[in-house]
């Protein structure tokens, strides 16, 4: 049976009268990693700020290895690493010694000076003031402060922000590594390449509300048909007006459809206009999330 | 928790070296300078509008009160209320509390680690300030003819703290309790001017008499008598006391605020009812 690490039950937050999140329901399991999808003001930001008990639900539940988010904060944040979206650090204290008090707040034993192999790998220069450090280079610093305790569980808003495409390889190499230790990370991202190559699951959210959860393959493969179609004579228009279908191109031979729904009354239809070939097409967890925020599919839920 | 406090020291180290010398100004000026103006001043001591400020001339003592005992405690305030509001608000205003407050710390122990750095770096700030003086104190001594000692500038010195210490603490609650730190600050500093002056026009103002227990200044004593013989123990215990409750009321409001979001309490609590 799955363990899960995260659970939220029907979490919703108000900033006033202003939607946060609504009755989020998420899990997130043992050794998992869970990419957390959406558009800014989607409410991401804010389901991980609750999960560590910076701001508190107007109603339902999250927990963390089975402890309450409020009232087990301090027990579960020992077991967590966080590497906010919006990183502030203390600019007037070199690297060294940020990881120092990190390491003495965290109360770390086991994984004392593990910051300097990750510094390393990263080629942070920690005997630097940290207020002089470039914006990637501060970035550095919140990434080597969430993993250096080997925490089992990862919450990274957006951890590969501001830093080069070598440096976001090694981050990622990061999570591959707590990942193949049996840990788990819940991160947030806008870059979807990057969520494709490493997660085993996401979840997409929109306007505060969790649109969807999936596998990323069963996501690729289920969402989407994209079938590039060639005619002898291209058919009228409206022929491929069917529920669940959209057609996104037309030349004069061609036809370009995406297929959510109903694949085999598109290939009758196609049969019928005497079609000559057929082509699928790879679509991109990048196009499967654009489906949940173009503007034709504002209705879209799952 | 110890390094957690000394941790905030060391992230108050330029404030409170820049306050310290800072504040030096008042005895290397207006301690040195009295032997060459006692004269002048004393002819002043009647004024009303010098009255109306607290600060009464007639002799060396009554200066050390004026000077010492109502200036230099104002001044010291104000880094305690920039501290204090800057603590809590200005940091969750910045960022750097979201750091602070997901590593495995209670709150409860952030808010008291801030306080007490607070406090210790506002004592420090007064204790430098204090040997200043008394260094000025005994170069001028010879030239003047008073019974004030050199303990007695010390003494004077660091009674202002109690003061500074309750507007620090003031400053933090209203920190925890307001959206922002700008109205926080706000409140305190205006809150800090009306106990300075409504103190002082109380004592000859019988319309502000029933207020005069809401003015922290009405708890400092700024006459010459005072800097003789010593702040009255009961006001400096009213003023720990006000300190120590605004203390508690961060403490409590910390603990429930939604941070990064900046929003009065009762708002916080709306949300949980607010729905679309």
């Amino acid at each position: 049976m799955t363990e899960n690490i995260i659970e939220t039950e029907a979490l919703t937050v108000y900033y006033g009268q202003h939607r946060g999140i609504i009755d989020v329901d998420l899990q997130v399991h043992r050794g998992e990693v869970f990419g957390f999808l959406g558009p800014n003001g989607a409410g991401k930001t804010t389901t991980q700020r609750v999960l560590l008990d910076v701001i508190r639900p107007a109603s339902g539940r999250a927990t963390i290895f089975g402890l309450d988010c409020r009232e087990q904060g301090v027990e579960l944040r020992r077991r967590v690493g966080y590497l906010p979206g919006e990183l502030a650090l203390y600019t007037n204290m070199k690297g060294s010694q940020f990881f120092e008090m990190v390491e003495y707040l965290r109360g770390d034993n086991g994984s004392r000076g593990y910051w300097r192999e990750l510094a390393e790998r990263l080629e942070l220069d920690t005997s630097r003031t940290i207020g002089k450090l470039s914006r990637g280079n501060k970035q550095k610093v919140g990434v080597v402060a969430a993993f250096m305790s080997r925490p089992e569980l990862l919450i990274l808003d957006e951890p590969t922000t501001g830093l080069d495409p070598l440096v976001q390889q090694t981050v990622m190499e990061f999570v591959r590594e707590v990942k193949a230790d049996g840990r788990t990370i819940f991160f947030s991202s806008h870059i979807l390449p990057e969520v494709q190559a490493v997660c085993d699951r996401v979840g997409i959210i929109r306007e505060g509300r969790l649109v969807t959860t999936q596998r990323v393959e069963e996501l690729i493969t289920q969402q989407i048909n994209r079938l590039k179609l060639t005619f002898a004579t291209l058919p009228a228009d409206g022929v491929f007006n069917i529920d669940g279908v959209s057609e996104l191109q037309r030349s004069e031979q061609m036809i370009t459809l995406g297929v959510r729904d109903n694949l085999p009354e598109v290939l009758a239809a196609a049969a019928e206009h005497n079609i000559q070939d057929i082509e699928t097409i790879n679509v991109s967890l990048e196009e499967i999330f654009l489906t949940y925020y173009g503007k034709g599919n504002r209705e879209h839920h799952v | 928790m110890f390094r957690l406090v000394w941790q905030e020291l060391v992230f108050r180290r330029n404030a409170i070296i820049g306050w310290a010398v800072g504040l030096c100004f008042f005895p290397l000026v207006y301690i040195a300078i009295y032997p060459s103006v006692a004269d002048e001043m004393a002819g002043l001591a009647d004024l009303e509008i010098y009255q109306a400020m607290g600060v009464n001339l007639g002799n060396f003592a009554d200066w050390i009160g004026s000077i010492i005992v109502v200036f230099l405690p104002l001044v010291a305030a104000i880094y305690a209320l920039v501290n204090g509001t800057g603590t809590l608000a200005g940091e969750e205003e910045d960022g750097r509390l979201e750091m602070l407050v997901t590593l495995p710390l209670p709150r409860w122990q952030i808010v008291t680690a801030k306080a007490v750095a607070l406090s210790v770096s506002a004592f420090v700030i007064l204790s430098f300030v204090s040997l200043v003086s008394l260094l000025v104190f005994q170069a001028i001594e010879p030239q003047l003819e008073t019974t004030v000692m050199a303990a007695d500038i010390v003494v004077s010195v660091l009674s202002g703290w109690p003061l500074v210490f309750a507007v620090g603490m003031i400053g933090m609650f209203l920190a925890a309790f307001c959206p922002t730190r700008r109205l926080a600050a706000m409140i305190t500093t205006t809150y800090l001017i009306i106990s300075y002056f409504g103190s002082n026009l109380a004592s000859s103002t019988t319309a502000l008499e029933p207020f005069e227990p809401f003015f922290l200044y009405t708890y400092l004593d700024s006459t010459g008598e005072a800097v003789m013989a010593g702040q009255q123990l009961s006001d400096m215990a009213v003023l720990l006391g006000i300190g120590l409750a605004a203390f508690g009321l961060a403490l409590f409001f910390f603990q429930r605020r939604d941070l990064t979001v900046g929003a009065w309490p009762w708002q916080q609590t709306r949300a949980s009812v607010a729905q679309p």
